[in-house]
């Protein structure tokens, strides 16, 4: 069963945080932390927990603006067919747009940012921002494939 | 003891970038200092070694993205070598490894940039 109806209805674990790039190192550590006990194989849990790196950046730089003081929330759905995680925040809706990448037009516009979603994307299974009454959500799933 | 380290020496005439630890958005300023001196000081050939850096998230590889055309346009290049297999397919997921040249090990690469025919 690969939708959200193979996810518990609550998470299984949640964390708040202030918007801090100081505390992505714990972040990191902790989903890595999470998606083995969801075994994951430890090659696959590293993508994951850097593809929620990607996803806190983009709300501290982006949403937050650096502001040191605001809140994310991030809960993980633990399931055997794989890991649903949600990030939380308020702040500035997320701008994605649906434009590929282009890694050689990037670097003559001397571009430094903009490959985070790319690695979001190429990481997870899926990735979808909502926006509802000034809560924006990040959510990405990552589907355990069988051996 | 921090958890990402930097530091530099020239190799032949090759700017080499030692970069150790975990290179997330917290880190990346100092590595974008320590690059941006290396190419004020007008070194255009950089070599970026990372033996021991075990992780890098896109704010460490924009870095290299942003800077690699004024180096390129100066007849030099950025250039990656020794990464270990997980930070190296990190550099793959995003299709950098099709853009940039990255080398097995830091004589390999030393040896290319000797290739080089030098600036006018």
């Amino acid at each position: 069963m690969k939708n959200s109806a193979a996810f518990p209805p609550k998470p299984d674990f949640s964390i708040t945080i202030l918007s801090q790039t100081q505390l992505l190192k714990m972040v990191v550590e902790l989903t890595r932390h999470i998606a083995t006990l969801s075994q994951f194989p430890l090659q696959e849990a590293q993508k994951i927990s850097l593809a929620i790196d990607e996803a806190v950046t983009n709300v501290i730089k982006h949403s937050y603006r650096n502001e040191a003081d605001r809140e994310i929330r991030i809960e993980f759905f633990l399931a055997p067919a794989g890991l649903r995680i949600r990030i939380f925040y308020r702040g500035l809706a997320p701008d994605i747009s649906g434009e590929e990448v282009n890694i050689g037009r990037m670097i003559k516009k001397k571009r430094k940012g903009g490959l985070g979603v790319k690695l979001m994307k190429t990481i997870m299974d899926s990735v979808v921002y909502t926006s509802v009454d000034g809560e924006n959500c990040c959510e990405m799933i990552k589907w355990r494939t069988a051996k | 003891m921090k958890s990402f380290q930097i530091r530099s020496k020239m190799v032949n005439g090759v700017a080499v970038l030692y970069l150790k630890g975990h290179l997330d958005a917290h880190q990346v300023g100092r590595f974008e200092k320590e690059l941006v001196r290396m190419i004020r000081e007008s070194n255009f050939n950089i070599l970026i070694n990372g033996q021991d850096l075990n992780y890098i998230t896109s704010a460490g590889m924009g870095i290299i993205m942003g800077y690699i055309d004024e180096v390129r346009e100066k007849g030099g290049d950025i250039k990656l070598c020794s990464l270990s297999e997980r930070v190296h397919e990190t550099f793959d997921l995003v299709g950098f490894t099709e853009i940039y040249d990255f080398v097995a090990d830091e004589q390999a690469a030393i040896e290319k940039f000797s290739r080089i025919p030098p600036q006018a």
